[in-house]
């Protein structure tokens, strides 16, 4: 009966695992922001469960919440705080994999639907892995196609700088909850399509070394604006307008270091990134875990990470007071250049069956607790010599040494 | 395109024989996994995903005991 209240709560399809398992979680996102409308709050509930149909197949199923409350900026310009306002927003979505398993070799169809007042996600994809002679390398191969749907307030009829922002007052009509329907003169859905590729090599070096390649790849084609967001330009408030084509890529590295003496391990990851937005970016990452006994794992992090800006992004300072970059105009913070190092804990506790099954159901039940602190350094991307009014107030970071905080809660049992 | 087929030869060639079965214990402990829990990589990628410009590849499971 327990077992079938799990398999009812259920939700997803990532890789499935040699025997039955289900997941249930929530994690917390918090993050201060500057002005009087408090800070932003990201709820993210998700239930997974995997089981197998037979020998060579499995099943996966998921479903993922988010729950968004908080302040937000309606216009980038030199003070962000005076147009600030709140929103609320919930998306949900539901993935289903099917996978089969050979001796050496596993092939999995994934297919994702996602959902939002102002949002359509339609995805399908695949992924292949094979183990060589020796077992000590795995490659795999991963594609996905998504077709997304963004609604958009119907400016075909305007020019650049005379386009509208789309508002929380505005009908995002659908049909059948994953299709979109335009409603002509007020709201439209723009389409955007995203193709990622992804390969991995997984090498074992040593009896306690191992190491991943990741080559990544992604093109996107439609439109990729915050149809809310408005950039001011002169005294106008147009919709921001960025390019409707971007290709990147990048590549990284992992290295897992067992430390038998110590009961530990050491792990370093390294990742490079670039874009046809002239985005570059990095990070860099040190973790290591510490079991405690048998059943308690700890696991500790630091993780910097950097990035120049799009070509076309400015300090709102230069937007508002010259001119676009071209014909492009953006408030996109991800867009800018950002320094930013998170430090983290996590917490596992772990029961396995010995003689009887754990709760009378689960092989093996691990309860996780995991909290990590964001922190945000935010830096020009014009001359800071020219901005008399400096970027401090452009975005709503706020102004503590914390940008923001995740909590998070599971349980993973494997039955 | 060269140098990435260059590197998975020279890493499967030397690869076959680098770890016996017997000796892959510590491998097969779930911290020397890649993305032991993918739930939680989903989560984590899609906070960063909100905040940084440079998404995506951060890798994927596998590794350990090299047991597909």
């Amino acid at each position: 009966m327990q077992l079938r209240i799990l398999l009812l709560l259920a939700a997803t399809a990532r890789i499935a695992h040699a025997e039955d398992r289900a997941e249930v979680s929530t994690e917390l996102f918090a993050e201060a922001r500057d002005g009087d409308k408090g800070g932003l709050t990201v709820v993210h509930p998700q239930a997974n469960v995997g089981f197998d149909i037979g020998r060579h197949v499995t099943l996966d199923l998921g479903y993922a919440a988010d729950a968004v409350t908080g302040a937000t900026a309606t216009i980038y310009q030199v003070d962000a705080t005076t147009g600030a306002t709140t929103f609320s927003d919930f998306r949900h979505e539901g993935q289903l994999a099917l996978g089969f398993q050979g001796r050496r070799s596993r092939i999995t169809f994934n297919t994702s639907l996602g959902t939002e007042r102002d949002y359509l996600s339609r995805q399908v994809g695949g992924e292949a892995s094979i183990d060589l002679a020796g077992k000590n390398t795995t490659i795999a191969l991963a594609y996905t196609h998504s077709w997304d749907a963004v609604c958009d307030r119907d400016n075909t009829q305007q020019m650049l700088l005379e386009r509208t922002a789309l508002t929380g007052a505005d009908p995002c009509d659908k049909q059948g909850l994953i299709l979109a329907k335009d409603r002509p003169g007020e709201t439209v859905w723009r389409d955007l399509s995203i193709d990622t590729a992804q390969t991995t090599l997984t090498q074992n070096i040593s009896p306690t070394m191992n190491m991943q390649l990741a080559l990544y790849g992604q093109v996107l084609e439609g439109f990729q604006s915050n149809p809310y967001r408005r950039v001011k330009i002169g005294s106008a408030s147009p919709q921001e307008h960025i390019p409707d084509e971007r290709a990147r890529w990048s590549l990284a590295a992992r290295v897992n270091r067992y430390l038998p003496a110590l009961h530990a391990a050491a792990h370093f990851n390294a990742r490079f990134y670039d874009d046809t937005w002239r985005v570059i970016g990095g990070d860099l990452e040190l973790g290591y875990s510490q079991y405690v006994g048998n059943s308690l794992l700890v696991h500790f992090r630091a993780r910097i990470y950097q990035q120049t800006p799009a070509k076309f992004f400015k300090d709102a300072f230069f937007y508002e007071n010259f001119s676009t970059a071209g014909e492009y105009f953006t408030g996109d913070r991800e867009l800018s250049p950002v320094r930013s190092a998170m430090l983290g804990g996590k917490l596992t506790v772990i029961s396995v069956a010995e003689d009887k099954p754990v709760l009378g159901i689960f092989d093996k039940l691990q309860l996780n607790v995991k909290g990590d602190l964001l922190f945000l350094m935010p830096v020009a991307a014009d001359n800071t010599g020219d901005n008399t009014m400096g970027i401090d107030k452009q975005f709503l970071n706020g102004n503590g040494l914390i940008d923001a905080v995740i909590l998070q809660l599971s349980v993973l049992g494997n039955y | 395109m060269r140098a990435l087929i260059i590197l998975v030869v020279l890493a499967t060639g030397c690869g076959r024989n680098a770890v016996r079965a017997a000796e892959k214990e510590f491998l097969a402990d779930q911290v020397m996994v890649f993305d032991n829990d993918p739930h939680d990589s989903a989560a984590e990628d899609h906070v960063l995903t909100n905040r940084e410009g440079a998404a995506g590849g951060h890798g994927a499971g596998g590794g350990g005991c090299g047991c597909n």
